[in-house]
């Protein structure tokens, strides 16, 4: 059933979250965002799905007032926020390389030049 | 259909078209590069500032529907703009901003590579902050937060090889990527309920009550709007990226895009959920205020670096601001815009005066600078009257906004009688002595005391940097002097808007739809300046300052004497020593000037400064927990 995914979801939200907050390798902090954004991910698109609709994809002479098919504004912002999620890891992960090449750790506790 | 309904969209797509233009052609030329980043900036700010006499003057509220996407039976399914008297306010301090910054940074960057990347990255930010505070669209609204976000990391991280730049960047993105998934997963909830992503759609929706999952998708998106405006348990993160980033963004970060933030949050709990009405919705913003603002300024009490110590004051009064907005009455509310306004103004000239500093001195570290007032004179003057306006003297423009801030915390004391309220005033009160306590040590740290022998060689800064200084400085001290005028044509209508959610939906969705909706006005009065004119104030300042000179001359002609009386040799050549050596004066550095200040409140700022360790799991539990707090509060207060 579709409480399955918004179980899911939560499950792999608090896990993305709890990698950030515990882990001191960066690289896994990085890895803990993209969870969190797969579990959005998997909550907005069980939002717009309706069980037993077909895809909505419709000319204008097939569509009727009965039609019964899944909404398809939460794919489109699934998607977008999906390429959203690929910017933020590719741009984290350059960051990475950069501070693994300036202060030779990949160790969170030991990258706090900045500090008080 | 009416052209100017068309400047707000052509405004945000120029500056993004901008990028591109910039990152194809601009890599190349300086001279081509330079030409388009400011023709697109001039471009959106002529837009934007041509919308002042229909939306601000004539109280239109322009709505747009991307491709003529408009409402069928009620529901909204394409993505709208709609500028309303508060989203064309926070615009108008968005473009004078990036306009500004973008002169600036002509003559600031030049010593720096890339500069093509670095001019795509400011055209993002710009487009996207002004996008934020045009958007009639959740989802939109989320996407403009992501750009925002990613063009800041970028930005902040520009001067990769310098102290922390990386590391801040890092830690940057770490929390604000926390806070856009807040926001997006409140966005999803919200959609689940009411079907919608119009924001005015969802506000006559939303009238009928909360659900839970409303509720919840409320605390969320409060949360990350909360991160993006650097209230205080979000706010470590932000002052090392303003710290790190070229001054030019650190300028653009603390004029809009914290400002953004603040926009969101007023946009939301004003217009979109109308929980302002609600108690605990105003002791959950007063208090986030009250902690930001006095954390904020504390913070910078204790720092040694001119652009950290801005940054911890640019938090701080973002705290004044959402408190005044915590109140609900019109009078806070002007109080709190008016606030908001006027940051922009002083400390963005403050932070183009410390990017001068670096410019010519090479470095912002207050134990190696001092003495520079002979050397930048011009610098100097543009700083006092930053400094003065951040302070509050009067006739600053710092002195008016934080007087209403405090009439209004009072006035709501007195109406509520809740005793918090009259903390919360007193609170703001000392919050301001320790400001200007904290610029006393920066004039004296940097412009005034010994020259150091390695500032001997510096010089003022090019013409090019300076104007944008001139005209900071110039509107700091016109929107002091004039306020009445400023509240009457732009304050007033933004305020108006803010509790008028009728207008705001029935422009987006048609006439009679927030009627039907169930969605009624709240009538604003006009604030008048009539028993707390800063005239009046400004008189008792000046009977005050004369009677403390007479208490001075008169008192002179027995101070010598005093000193005779009582046998202290006026120097140390006959005086007897019992053993050791004549004791040598010691000189207390720059920015040790509070040093007992800071002895007394010992074991506050160990914890603090322990608070900001500076690890990213840190921040990013404060950020978690901070959200926890809201949900917590949410669940127990608003339901």
């Amino acid at each position: 059933m579709i409480y399955t995914n918004y179980i899911a979801s939560v499950l792999l939200i608090v896990l993305g979250l709890y990698t950030i907050l515990y882990k001191k390798h960066i690289i896994k902090i990085v890895l803990g965002m993209g969870i969190v954004d797969y579990g959005i991910n998997l909550l907005i698109v069980s939002i717009g799905f309706n069980d037993g609709g077909t895809a909505p994809i419709f000319t204008m002479s097939e569509l009727i007032s009965g039609a019964y098919f899944v909404d398809p504004v939460p794919q489109a912002l699934t998607l977008t926020s999906i390429v959203i999620g690929a910017c933020v890891d590719a741009m984290a992960l350059s960051l990475v390389i950069k501070l693994y090449k300036q202060y030779k750790t990949t160790n969170a506790d030991e990258i706090r030049r900045l500090r008080g | 259909m009416i052209t100017y309904a068309h400047f707000p969209v052509l405004a945000v797509m120029g500056l993004f078209f901008g990028a591109f233009l910039v990152e194809i052609f601009g890599s190349r030329s300086k001279a081509v590069r330079n030409f388009i980043a400011i023709v697109t900036a001039a471009g959106a700010f002529g837009l934007i500032a041509a919308l002042i006499k229909p939306v601000m003057l004539d109280g239109e509220v322009i709505s747009y529907w991307m491709g003529n996407w408009e409402p069928v039976s009620g529901y909204a399914i394409g993505i709208g703009y709609e500028i309303d008297q508060l989203g064309l306010f926070f615009a108008l301090l968005i473009v004078t901003t990036f306009l500004l910054s973008g002169f600036y940074s002509l003559r600031y960057m030049e010593r720096d590579h890339h500069l093509g990347h670095y001019y795509t990255l400011y055209l993002m930010l710009s487009g996207s902050v002004l996008g934020l505070s045009l958007t009639g669209d959740v989802f939109n609204m989320f996407i403009m937060i992501e750009i925002m976000t990613f063009a800041a990391v970028a930005l902040t991280a520009f001067r990769n090889e310098s102290r922390g730049a990386l590391e801040a960047a890092f830690k940057y993105l770490v929390v604000g990527s926390i806070g856009s998934s807040f926001t997006l997963a409140g966005i999803a909830l919200l959609y689940a309920q009411c079907h919608t992503l119009n924001m005015a759609q969802l506000a006559s929706i939303l009238a009928a009550g909360l659900t839970p999952t409303t509720l919840f998708a409320f605390a969320l998106m409060f949360t990350g709007l909360a991160v993006k405006s650097y209230i205080v348990p979000f706010h470590a993160p932000a002052a090392d990226a303003y710290t790190t980033a070229p001054t030019s963004i650190s300028m653009v970060f603390s004029g809009m895009v914290n400002k953004a933030g603040v926009y969101g949050m007023i946009r939301l709990v004003y217009v979109i959920f109308r929980a302002i009405d609600l108690p605990a919705m105003q002791m959950l913003l007063a208090c986030f205020g009250t902690v930001t603002m006095f954390v904020g300024v504390t913070m910078a009490l204790a720092q040694h670096d001119f652009k950290r110590l801005l940054a911890f004051h640019s938090i701080s009064q973002i705290g004044y601001v959402i408190t005044s907005a915590a109140l609900g009455t019109g009078l806070g509310l002007t109080g709190a815009l008016f606030h908001a306004m006027n940051h922009t103004l002083f400390k963005g000239l403050l932070f183009l005066c410390a990017g001068a500093v670096l410019y010519a001195a090479g470095t912002t570290d207050l134990d190696r600078l001092g003495g520079l007032s002979k050397r930048m004179p011009k610098t100097t003057v543009c700083f006092l009257i930053g400094a003065f306006s951040i302070s509050g003297l009067p006739p600053f423009n710092g002195f008016v906004s934080k007087w209403i801030v405090y009439q209004s915390i009072y006035a709501k004391a007195v109406e509520t009688h809740n005793f918090a309220y009259a903390f919360i005033t007193i609170v703001a009160v000392i919050v301001s002595v320790m400001t200007l306590a904290s610029f006393i040590k920066v004039t004296q740290a940097v412009f005034f005391g010994q020259l150091p022998a390695s500032c001997a060689q510096v010089r003022e800064v090019p013409l090019s940097m300076r104007i944008p200084m001139w005209i900071m400085s110039v509107l700091c001290v016109l929107t002091g002097v004039f306020y009445d005028f400023v509240n009457e044509h732009l304050l007033h209508p933004a305020v108006k808007a803010a509790f008028n959610a009728t207008g705001y939906i029935d422009a987006m969705m048609g006439e009679g739809y927030a009627a039907a909706a169930g969605v009624a006005n709240v009538e604003v009065a006009p604030v008048e300046f009539s028993y707390w004119n800063p005239i009046l104030w400004l008189v008792l300042f000046v009977v005050m300052l004369v009677a403390v000179f007479f208490v001075i001359l008169t008192g002179r002609n027995t101070r010598g004497r005093v000193l005779e009386e009582t046998g202290a040799p006026a120097d140390g050549k006959y005086a007897t020593y019992f053993s050791g050596e004549k004791s040598m004066p010691s000189h207390v550095g720059g920015s040790d000037l509070f040093w007992g200040f800071k002895h007394d409140w010992k074991s506050y700022f160990t914890v603090m400064q322990g608070a900001h360790s500076g690890v990213v799991n840190d921040y990013a539990l404060w950020a978690v927990f901070g959200g926890a707090v809201v949900m917590l509060f949410m669940f127990t207060f608003l339901r």
